[in-house]
């Protein structure tokens, strides 16, 4: 038995810490939200096509690293350390669904590249509870609309759950734009009235779940423990009353209590990767609690993060409110923790 | 990464696995429940069941061969911690004196305490106690003022010592005593003390949930052979400190297994009063999620062991985080189960499946024993995060 990563999974996670934080320091990330309306910048996304993120769990034969779930996890965490903008998990999540349909090489190597972003389009109403605004298919066309689908206005294809099975359909889109208070994170309501080819069933989505569940709660987590140590960083060296701030017990029991968050995300993130990859029975409870438990440790993480850094904190130019910009992104999407709930109860056959 | 038990572990528990289906007669809820059952009834059958633990060789697992173990490794440690309570055994009479006292004496006890001590600890003809606890020392425990004065080949000890597990019927005691008054640390030593010694007096202590399970021990002038100190003169507290840490990552998975176990009696207790609805079942659902975040974190600590590492911060948080939940777990439990969940074991309408009531006043003290949650996070500031200590 063992927890630790192996030397290979500790160069990849060494290798993309380096990468991302020469690529998207937050600064750049300031500057590339407020100046291009794509949200992110389609160069450095290249990049990372180039470094093989893009592919990393897809086959060699569409230019893929063959990986499992563990390095996606990995990956993801760095991604989330660096408050990366732009579709990544997005994008990695319609590619393990086109992978999971078969077939679409094509689509498949352009997306490992770079060439491509595929989302997947499957809000069906702006609030949980709404009514579906609903989406149907007939002869071959996809007429309908949803909400919420991740940066649409850049995307080569979508791919579009449907009660009969998900279909692709390719750019362009009608794009309205649906502003979030998280710039790093593009969304937008699309209204479809597309040819489109079927290409999987609807319970090929339903078992991607879990992989969605721990890959976003792997994200939660990168998001969290950056905000963590920055903020650990700075109770050390802020002085009031004559003394650094960390030396305070109030201030150092609820770093305590963030730590074990952060630790008990890390330890449910890696363990649920592991199941995925390895068929484990306890896979899909695994997965739903890392993420319902991430999405409650994050939003607290990074608010705390915030609280402790006092004014400055709040400061647009600090940059902190990315991370909770984030958290609360990733808390609500990709099952939200209410909807994680229910699967993990369901898991646990309760 | 690999969270797969190795070959030698899977089969060490389903060889114990299969024991315990054998030898585990009637569950240990069904004990308690037995209307004809009294306290002293209940250790009596703990003792049985520790003589047929030591019989089968499932005591001291990790001891060294001549003192009746089999050279377990930590990872066999924690899959017997946690098939015991799979298996709902009765909870092991002499736990404080196996857990502390027997690597105390293994690791710095004389060639001759060892031989004369540790047979009737494991057949649990000797109950011990610990006596670390005092009125003025809980979670400053080194601020403890039980003297021992050295007179001749005696120690003459006096003070008060609270907290004793088992007080009420236990053989011996463990103290730390303080042989030097000025020297903090360095001023305590580890001494065992026999109960029938003129001079000591145990008392049960009642607690909140009625019972009288700890005691208070006083000591007035005892005189205790100087034979029973273990290892040097002041050098008590270090012995303290480097058992305990032996014990660590042993409960790695035995709390998650019986949460998921009372989750799961929780779950078909609300279906069967009929509490189904959505409030009940988020509730229910986040207590599951946070216990399977526990399960995480135990694999994790169990795959640390079994890869030659020794928990260090990693026991605070343990301690933490199930102490922390068990509280909010029973807490919501009488919530779903509503006055019902008040009702006393003894009560003819109470819940079969879990004592609730009880385990909502015990979860009180799980959070103080053994370093107090407050301590715990200390621990954590000063030793993983490097915070500036005050002053």
């Amino acid at each position: 038995m063992r927890f630790e990563l192996s030397d290979d999974q500790r160069l990849l996670r060494d290798s993309a810490r380096d990468f991302l934080a020469a690529e998207f320091p937050l600064e750049e990330t300031q500057r590339v939200v407020e100046h291009d309306p794509r949200g992110f910048d389609p160069a450095a996304w290249a990049r990372l096509g180039e470094m093989g993120y893009l592919g990393l769990t897809l086959p060699a034969e569409v230019g893929g690293q063959q990986l499992g779930a563990v390095e996606l996890a990995i990956v993801l965490e760095e991604m989330g350390r660096a408050c990366v903008p732009g579709p990544y998990l997005d994008v990695a999540l319609a590619a393990a669904l086109l992978a999971a349909a078969g077939g679409r090489e094509r689509l498949l190597a352009e997306i490992a590249s770079g060439k491509a972003i595929v989302t997947i389009a499957r809000q069906d109403a702006a609030f949980a509870g709404e009514a579906p605004c609903g989406i149907e298919t007939a002869n071959g066309k996809l007429r309908g609309r949803k909400y919420f689908v991740p940066f649409a206005a850049e995307a080569q294809a979508l791919l579009v759950t449907t009660p009969g099975g998900v279909y692709r359909t390719d750019a362009p889109f009608a794009v309205t734009p649906l502003p979030t208070l998280d710039p790093t994170q593009r969304f937008a309501r699309v209204d479809f009235d597309h040819v489109a080819e079927r290409m999987a069933a609807a319970d090929v989505v339903a078992g991607l779940e879990p992989l969605a569940a721990a890959a976003a709660a792997a994200m939660l987590l990168g998001v969290m423990s950056r905000a963590f140590e920055i903020t650990l960083d700075y109770v050390k060296t802020r002085q009031a009353f004559g003394r650094p701030i960390g030396s305070f017990q109030a201030l150092q029991h609820r770093l305590a209590d963030a730590l074990l968050r952060v630790e008990s995300t890390r330890s449910a993130v890696y363990r649920a990767a592991w199941c995925l990859d390895n068929a484990d029975p306890d896979a899909a409870l695994a997965a739903a609690s890392a993420k319902a438990y991430a999405g409650d440790a994050a939003r607290l993480v990074c608010g705390e993060s915030i609280q402790m850094h006092g004014g400055i904190g709040f400061t647009w130019e600090l940059g902190l409110h990315f991370f909770l910009k984030r958290a609360k992104t990733l808390e609500s999407h990709y099952g939200s923790t209410e909807v994680q709930l229910e699967r993990a109860l369901a898991a646990a056959g309760l | 990464m690999d969270l797969h038990l190795s070959e030698r572990h899977l089969r060490f528990r389903d060889e114990l696995r299969a024991w315990l289906e054998k030898n585990v007669v009637r569950p240990w809820r069904e004990e308690l429940r037995d209307p004809t059952a009294s306290e002293d009834s209940l250790i009596e059958l703990r003792r049985a069941w520790q003589k047929k633990l030591h019989a089968g060789g499932y005591l001291g697992l990790d001891w060294p061969k001549e003192w009746g173990g089999r050279g377990a490794t930590a990872v066999e440690k924690s899959i017997f911690e946690a098939e015991l309570v799979r298996a709902d055994a009765p909870p092991i009479l002499n736990f404080l004196g196996l857990s502390l006292l027997g690597p105390a004496l293994i690791h710095h006890g004389s060639e001759e305490q060892r031989r004369r001590f540790i047979p009737p600890m494991l057949s649990a003809d000797e109950i011990w106690c610990q006596g670390f606890s005092e009125p003025g020392a809980g979670s400053d425990l080194a601020s403890l003022k039980t003297a021992a004065r050295l007179e001749g080949d005696e120690f003459v000890v006096n003070g008060q010592k609270v907290w004793t597990t088992y007080g009420p019927w236990a053989d011996w005691i463990f103290v730390l005593a303080r042989t030097d008054a000025k020297n903090r640390y360095g001023g305590i030593s580890f001494i065992l003390v026999e109960l029938r010694t003129p001079g000591v007096t145990v008392r049960p202590l009642r607690q909140i949930t009625g019972e009288s399970e700890f005691g208070e021990v006083f000591f007035e002038d005892a005189r205790v052979p100087r034979a029973n100190l273990v290892g040097q003169i002041g050098e008590g507290w270090k012995i303290a400190m480097t058992v305990l840490a032996y014990e660590r990552g042993a409960t790695a998975l035995a709390y998650s297994t019986r949460y998921s176990r009372d989750l799961a009696a929780l779950a078909h207790a609300c279906r069967e009063v009929g509490r189904t609805g959505p409030a009940v079942r988020e509730k229910l659902a986040r207590l599951v999620v946070e216990n399977e975040v526990m399960r995480a974190n135990g694999v994790r600590m169990l795959a640390n062991l079994a890869d030659g590492k020794i928990p260090g911060p990693e026991a605070s948080m343990e301690k933490l985080f199930w102490s922390e939940f068990d509280k909010r777990f029973r807490d919501t439990a009488i919530d779903l189960l509503g006055p019902g969940g008040l009702l006393l074991r003894s009560c003819s309408e109470a819940r079969p499946e879990v004592d609730w009531a009880r385990e909502f006043l015990w979860s009180r003290a799980e959070t103080i024993f053994s370093g107090s949650s407050e301590v715990q996070r200390n621990i954590l500031a000063k030793r993983a995060l490097s915070l500036p200590q005050e002053g």
